[in-house]
């Protein structure tokens, strides 16, 4: 069996388009629509690796796990995958690279990379969250330790990427109060 | 001749000097024994609190009446049971009288009470064996009447006697242990036997099943079971593992199996296997349900979309992730409080030994009454004998009861933005 389903990705409508019952949304994103920064990690919904953003209606976003998650979830949504995050010029190029993006490069936060697009977005949606409800200073810490949590890496450990986000949310003006 | 009054003597000495160290085995054996016993009572599930000693107490119990906490039952002699007489200990467990009075019967005397003599004292031996901790009770915070302890001596003198186990002269001496194992010191009948209007355990219905907390202790009657298709392994399998063929543990249960179950011996285990579907021989297994799904069907993509990632389009599910769906003893029964509980509250994750685990289950709040009793629906036909007459009222009632709970999403543990 299949459905036919709507979507948009990083601003572009995609569909209608027909996706098989066994069509996860992280098959969809590389086979249908070329997309794949998002990664293919445990592939049982446990190391974030391939999550995505979803901007629901009521100004919070989701972060979804698109391994576990069928296209068909995905069906008249809003969804952020690694791809959108960075400015790009005319030619389609990328110009200028998201705040989290940049930081997670100044801290050499990451080593094979595999999960960095799920960190990306993790981390995208805890700023942005931060944006519009800032936090106190002394929380920081904890807010990204928890923020974070589900996300694994296996080569850096992790504290570069905490570091990473914790120095972004504390130089940003108006992440914190 | 001197060798031999030489051999004489040091037998002689030998005798004498072993002696004393006879008595301390016999002790020893019996602390030993009472420690077993206690793992099979599941007494460290209760007098633990999260992160506290272990038999120190401080256990928050939420009852209709209030807030319970269990109690230090180390040796401590100031606040443990140190002091305790065995025959103080004995009232305790049997009576549900202790130093403080009458005992609220989440301490499950009423169960307790058919343990044997010698094992009583066993369990008596062991916890003056532990090493004290001096950690004070909390005060109980349950509210006018029920505060009032003398009101629970009416409630005892009607419900609760001190009656001696009766084994069955009918039945084998494995089955009779296994009675024991679980009415006794498993205590399981005060969770999974209805409670009538006056809170005592409905021996007209026992093992029938009871809603506690937000999760129904399912109906564990030869009858259901054998309906289930449970055999003896599956059922060790569940106890040893948290795990089995028919799905998972989960909610109290889960601890259950933890502390308790998956450490019985193997002939306890046997016993308790035996007891609880009615026979020693053993019990035929059914075939696993596995239909082809009904893609027609209205709970059709929001399985397909949100469960199949994990349990499977087929419902197979994935070894140490998710369980199958197939033949799932909490879809396949009469009752969907379960199916509607797990869907709403999610579980944790919960890691049973080194090579048994099962991920964490999110809640799927968000999906409408009626797309939940389609899901169920859905799975009933595909995966299940029972019929798929799930009805949006049933889960709105459930959901309703879950959300005065506050139970609604507690156990996905899911970082939300």
């Amino acid at each position: 069996m299949s459905q036919t389903i709507n979507m948009n990705i990083n601003g572009q409508q995609i569909g209608p388009v027909e996706v098989q019952d066994h069509t996860m949304m992280i098959e969809f994103l590389h086979e249908k629509l070329n997309l794949t920064g998002t990664k293919f990690g445990c592939g049982a919904g446990v190391c974030h690796a391939c999550v995505v953003l979803v901007d629901n209606e009521d100004d919070t976003t989701s972060v979804e796990r698109s391994c576990i998650s069928g296209a068909g979830y995905f069906d008249g949504k809003k969804v952020r995958t690694v791809e959108g995050h960075a400015k790009t010029n005319e030619q389609g190029e990328v110009s200028e690279l998201s705040a989290v993006q940049l930081a997670f490069l100044e801290h050499y936060s990451f080593q094979c990379g595999w999960c960095t697009s799920g960190f990306v977005n993790t981390a995208t949606a805890l700023v942005e969250k931060l944006a519009k409800q800032p936090i106190n200073k002394d929380q920081v810490e904890k807010t990204v330790e928890d923020a974070l949590q589900d996300n694994i890496c296996r080569c850096t450990g992790y504290v570069k990427y905490y570091q990473a986000v914790k120095e972004l949310i504390l130089k940003t003006p108006g992440l914190t109060v | 001749m001197k060798n031999i009054i030489t051999l004489f003597m040091s037998l002689a000495f030998l005798l004498l000097s072993t002696q004393p160290s006879l008595a301390q085995t016999t002790s020893k054996d019996q602390i030993e024994k009472g420690k077993y016993l206690a793992v099979a009572g599941d007494c460290i599930a209760c007098h633990t609190a999260p992160e506290g000693m272990p038999f120190a107490g401080g256990l928050p119990m939420h009852t209709p009446f209030g807030v319970l906490y269990s109690t230090n039952i180390t040796s401590d002699k100031e606040t443990g049971i140190g002091e305790y007489s065995y025959e103080l200990f004995r009232q305790t467990m049997h009576e549900g009288k202790g130093r403080a009075g009458h005992l609220y019967p989440a301490m499950p005397y009423t169960s307790y009470t058919l343990l044997s003599e010698e094992d009583t004292q066993a369990l008596y031996a062991y916890f003056m064996s532990l090493p004290a901790v001096n950690q004070s009770n909390r005060d109980n915070e349950i509210f006018f009447p029920f505060n009032l302890r003398f009101g629970l001596g009416f409630w005892k003198a009607l419900f609760a006697k001190d009656i001696e186990f009766e084994k069955d002269p009918s039945k084998s001496v494995n089955w009779n242990r296994g009675n024991y194992l679980v009415n006794a010191l498993g205590h399981c009948g005060e969770c999974h036997t209805p409670r009538n209007i006056t809170m005592e355990l409905d021996q007209k219905r026992p093992m029938q099943g009871n809603v506690i907390a937000g999760f129904e202790a399912s109906d564990i009657t030869p009858l259901r079971l054998i309906a289930q298709g449970w055999t003896k392994p599956d059922l060790a399998s569940l106890f040893k593992n948290g795990y089995s063929n028919k799905g998972t543990v989960f909610g109290e249960m889960s601890m259950v199996v933890y502390h308790s179950l998956s450490r019985l011996n193997e002939a306890d285990m046997n016993a308790v296997t035996s007891y609880l579907l009615d026979t020693d021989v053993p019990v035929q297994s059914k075939p696993v349900i596995a239909r082809i799904p009904d893609a027609k069907s209205p709970g059709h993509n929001t399985y397909v979309n949100m469960c199949s990632g994990c349990h499977g389009l087929e419902g197979q599910g994935k070894p140490n992730i998710a369980p199958a769906m197939q033949s799932n003893a909490t879809i396949n029964r009469p009752s969907l409080y379960n199916s509607v509980a797990v869907l709403l509250r999610g579980i944790p994750s919960q890691k049973y030994n080194a090579t048994t685990a099962f991920y964490a289950m999110d809640s799927f709040e968000e999906l409408s009454d009626e797309q939940i009793a389609d899901l169920i629906n859905y799975m009933r036909t595909a995966w299940t004998d029972e019929p798929p007459n799930a009805s949006a009222a049933q889960v709105f009632r459930i959901r309703e009861e879950l959300e005065g709970l506050d139970l609604i999403g507690v156990g996905s543990g899911h970082v939300e933005f």
